[in-house]
């Protein structure tokens, strides 16, 4: 009951976090000056082209770009009626994205699956990399086997996403005829699910997934070991060795559990990241995930599209972190929700 | 390979079958070839009745190009051509591609007739634009002057599709013309005062499309459509009115609605936006070959959207057939190392197109007023211009291919003169120290950086758009070399939006970007970008927008150069005469020589133009240019064809 009672109030606290959240969102993506529309014409006089200003000048009017801020916001959520009625955020209308020239529902729902896809691939690549290394590195600390892992995952670390995606895309195809950017062949894109396709995505995931976990794994690693390393010293380690348990069991049966606590806290993370990680990554190697559509929304202010993207991942980062609060109290008991003392 | 084919077919045909096929009997006139060559692109559609044959689809009076004539080979039609472009957006490269022209540029920029049959002048105010009898839209709708008229009528001066009436460019001195549509194939526009730039804005590469396919787009606008059909419609395409459908369907330049007919070479054939574009040929083109094979050769066009920086990469990997845009100077050694390892391409250098690769903008407008002094001073914009090590540069980033020099226009343009871009170009610190000295900024701090009158260093903040690599080194060149004559530069890159913004308020105190953009005007060409007649030039926001708006905004020109310019453009928009034309441009030419108001730094930096081995008829030199030009445009990616028809 007191985890209910508490999920009740956690979700009324999220509903005014988002408000706040949306307000601050709207502020920050109108900060600079001008917006699409004017910055459309500015571009269309540069280049000498009088024809698309009239258009425009029509949507200007269209998605009331042409009001004051404080209505512009009024009618994006839906608490204020627009040129055509009431249709904001809460009528379930998530605006017009002026730079792709379609509903912003479209664009997103789209992007979506891929996003997650990629994001999923390159988090397994990091725990499949990191578990067992980190773990290594912490049992033969300060030998060759610690030693390579940290220079490997260091120079993961170190070498800048895009040079490292270039050089594997160019050796890649060079020698192993990989394909160059992209997430799959183009010739499937819209077709249903096969096989073939399934292929294609894969092999098209080899050097995302790879670029983008390098230099996620290499922090994890690093953790795992220093919390592992913290665990070893214990009593408990020693007095398990000398009772003649095997070292591989003895390992894996207390002290990577108690070295584990803080990924499991970081759950909350993961969701958010599925959607609004490796951004930057999917620019550089042209991946159709939401994170170029949302660097484009940004730069050029489609403000109803980077608002929505934003307010998606703002939405899942609250999730995460009430799913992972909830999860935290539910698994240690050492955690919990005291009474607020007035 | 082939169920696409197949299944690309049948959407344009599915347009194509739309309508009820009531052709008249094309007459064959004089000019057209004793014998015109059936597609076998199309051959299947023309033996199932689904399409006319060629002989009904092209106008009574097709536009014929002798290809020897032109130094070009007679070429086959077919093959696949694919390309590469870096946003959604750009599938309007087609158009600009295509371009497919009321009035066109040929390759010496000279206008001739295209989509029109014929077009007569009258003193520039009156203009009688004549169209090809039994011309169609790639739907086959008949195209006439219906079309236009529609447009006109229906569209430009429908204030619900657009609020602020009739566009900017068909007004002079504030009045529209009156249009009329005396039969057919006739449109005539008048105006009250001379518009000279009438049918030149009409060959833009982005041109103002004063038609419309009236047939398709009516079932769209409610003076026309059934209105309940038009509601479903709205609701479908998640519009919010019929104006918003209107105007997201009938962009003919955009090029994003593949049911829209065109006029263009190739159609549009993928529908929504996908990573790959495919556009197929159009069987009712106006353009035949003098030996009755009708253009375009090239079948159809494969266009990939992929990120900008893999552009290079991928054409390396032998992925284009031709390609050029998303490619910068920086890449040819990439291209050269995918020729020399058996790429089957070969890498053209052409010329560009812009004034100058390079320029920096002193803001004359600046709101800091010691600043703006300080700039509006010529000796000190010499100063910096004498101060940057030209020759360097150009060895450093452009190995010295490119031409250091100010910014004047290219060789190309009748108007080219040396000595304007040797102007103020020379290497001498000398120089710029004793004009500095002289414009009274003579005290220097502890570090031997100048001073303002009132006491603050010389520090001036260049901003770039932070687009491109080569400017962002040229500046760190630059501020060594200003360092030299004791003025600091600061540069800050942002974005373009942000950058042009920015100016437009007057914050910015200097700004990088390309030289005009025209490099190459000729002696039709308005030299109203010359003038401050539009803040887009970087140097003079202020002034611009006071002439933009009638005054409403901003400042009037008070420097007696900058208002010589304005007299000057005046005189050649009143001007008859060739020769007067040709004075004025000079005479303008003269005064931004002088008075440096951008400083160039290089010009005709070359342009890396990917062409495989098996395509045929693309000039080896070129020009890649924007306006006049299309990229591509002027040499007629039409003519261009795949050595067997197979690429």
């Amino acid at each position: 009951m007191e985890i209910l009672r508490y999920a009740i109030y956690r979700f009324g606290t999220m509903l005014l976090t988002l408000l706040v959240v949306s307000v601050l969102i709207f502020v920050i993506i109108n900060l600079p000056p001008g917006d699409y529309l004017s910055n459309q014409i500015a571009e269309l006089r540069a280049s000498g082209q009088s024809s698309g200003v009239d258009k425009a000048e029509f949507l200007r009017k269209e998605y009331a770009l042409d009001r004051p801020l404080w209505q512009q916001y009024m009618i994006w959520m839906g608490f204020m009626p627009g040129p055509h009625g009431f249709s904001g955020m809460i009528q379930g209308n998530f605006g017009w994205s002026f730079e792709f020239d379609r509903p912003v529902a479209e664009i997103v729902g789209e992007s979506l699956w891929l996003t997650v896809l990629v994001n999923v691939a390159a988090v397994l690549f990091v725990y499949l990399v990191a578990l067992p290394l980190g773990v290594l590195a912490a049992a033969r600390s300060r030998t060759w086997v610690d030693y390579t892992s940290a220079f490997v995952g260091y120079l993961g670390l170190a070498t800048p996403n895009f040079l490292l995606a270039l050089i594997l895309f160019y050796y890649g195809h060079k020698y192993f005829d990989l394909p160059i950017g992209g997430l799959m062949d183009p010739a499937y894109e819209g077709e249903p699910m096969t096989w073939e396709k399934v292929k294609s995505i894969l092999i098209h995931l080899i050097v995302p997934t790879f670029v983008i976990g390098t230099s996620g794994a290499s922090a994890m690693m690093q953790r795992l070991r220093a919390n592992m390393l913290d665990e070893l010293g214990k009593p408990y380690v020693e007095t398990a060795i000398a009772k003649g348990m095997a070292p591989a069991r003895m390992l894996t049966k207390y002290p990577l559990r108690v070295a584990f606590n803080p990924f499991v806290a970081d759950i909350g993370n993961l969701l958010p990241a599925m959607i609004s990680g490796s951004v930057l990554v999917s620019v550089v190697l042209g991946l159709q995930t939401i994170g170029p559509t949302l660097l484009t929304a940004l730069k050029t202010q489609d403000m109803f599209l980077s608002g929505f993207v934003l307010m998606f991942v703002a939405l899942l980062t609250l999730i995460g972190t009430m799913i992972s609060d909830v999860l935290l109290v539910m698994l240690d008991p050492r955690i919990r929700y005291e009474e607020r003392k007035r | 390979m082939f169920n696409l084919r197949s299944s690309l077919k049948t959407l344009a045909t599915g347009a194509v079958l739309a309508h009820a096929l009531s052709l008249a009997m094309a007459s064959t006139a004089l000019a057209t070839p004793a014998q015109l060559i059936e597609s076998g692109f199309w051959e299947q559609e023309v033996q199932s009745g689904d399409l006319p044959p060629v002989a009904e689809r092209v106008p009574e009076v097709p536009l014929i190009v002798d290809l020897e004539a032109k130094g070009r080979r007679f070429g086959v039609q077919g093959g696949t051509l694919n390309t590469m472009v870096t946003r959604s957006k750009d599938i309007r490269q087609m158009v600009v591609y295509g371009y497919a022209r009321l009035a066109g540029y040929d390759e010496t920029y000279q206008l001739q007739p295209d989509i029109l049959l014929d077009f007569e002048v009258e003193d520039n105010r009156r203009f009688t634009l004549k169209l090809r009898p039994g011309h169609r839209w790639s739907n086959g709708d008949p195209f006439t002057s219906a079309d236009f008229e529609y447009w006109w009528k229906d569209v430009a001066n429908n204030l619900l599709l657009n609020p602020t009436g009739a566009p900017d460019y068909l007004r002079v001195d504030g009045a529209l013309p009156t249009v009329s549509f005396p039969d057919e194939t006739t449109i005539i526009y008048e105006w009250a005062a001379p518009n000279p730039s009438f049918l030149h804005s009409l060959a833009q590469a982005s041109p103002p499309f004063i038609y419309r396919p009236s047939a398709y787009l009516k079932q769209f606008h409610a003076d026309y459509a059934d209105p309940e059909k038009l509601a479903e419609e709205v609701d479908y395409a998640r519009v919010k009115s019929w104006a918003a459908l209107h105007n997201k369907l009938d962009n003919m330049y955009k090029f994003d609605n593949h049911e829209l007919p065109t006029l263009q070479p190739w159609i549009n054939a993928t529908s929504g936006k996908k990573i790959r574009h495919l556009f197929v040929r159009n069987p009712y083109y106006h353009r035949v070959d003098s030996k009755g094979v009708q253009l375009p050769y090239i079948d159809t066009v494969e266009m990939e959207i992929v990120a900008g920086g893999l552009v290079a990469a991928k054409t390396n990997a032998g992925e284009a057939d031709l390609q050029a845009r998303g490619l910068g100077f920086r890449d040819i050694p990439i291209l050269r190392k995918g020729e020399s390892d058996g790429a089957a391409y070969k890498t053209y250098l052409w010329g560009n197109g812009t004034a100058s690769q390079i320029a920096i903008y002193p803001n004359l407008n600046v709101n800091d007023d010691q600043w703006r002094q300080v700039l509006r001073d010529t000796r000190v914009r010499r100063a910096l211009s004498v101060a940057i090590n030209r020759a360097g540069i150009n060895k450093a980033l452009y190995f010295k291919l490119a031409k250091p020099g100010a910014m004047t226009v290219l060789e190309a343009s009748p108007f080219f003169d040396p000595a304007l871009r040797e102007a103020w170009a020379q290497y001498d610190p000398e120089l710029a120290n004793q004009l500095l000295d002289q414009a009274g900024l003579s005290e220097r701090d502890s570090y031997g950086i100048r001073k303002l009158p009132d006491g603050r260093p010389m520090e001036l903040v260049v901003e770039t758009a932070g687009e491109r690599q080569e400017v962002e080194n040229a500046l760190q060149i630059i501020s060594d070399d200003w360092r030299d004559v004791g003025v600091k530069l600061v540069m800050r890159p942002l974005d373009r939006d942000i950058l042009r913004n920015r100016v437009f308020s007057g914050t910015t105190m200097a700004s990088v970007w390309y030289g005009w953009d025209n490099g190459l005007p000729q002696t039709y060409t308005s030299p109203a970008y010359l003038a401050p007649t539009d803040q887009v030039f970087l140097s003079w926001p202020k002034w611009g927008q006071y002439h933009q708006t009638g005054g409403d905004v901003g400042e009037a020109p008070d420097l007696e150069p900058a208002q010589r310019l304005m007299e000057l453009w005046h005189a050649w928009e009143a001007a008859t005469t060739d020769e007067t034309r040709t004075k004025v441009w000079q005479e303008m030419l003269k005064i931004h020589a002088d008075e440096v108001y951008a400083i160039g730094l290089v010009a005709a930096a070359p342009q890396p133009v990917v062409v495989s081995n098996r395509l045929r008829n693309v000039p080896t030199k070129g020009t890649w240019a924007w306006d006049p030009g299309a990229h591509f445009g002027i040499y007629r990616p039409d003519e261009f064809f795949f050595e067997d028809g197979k690429g």
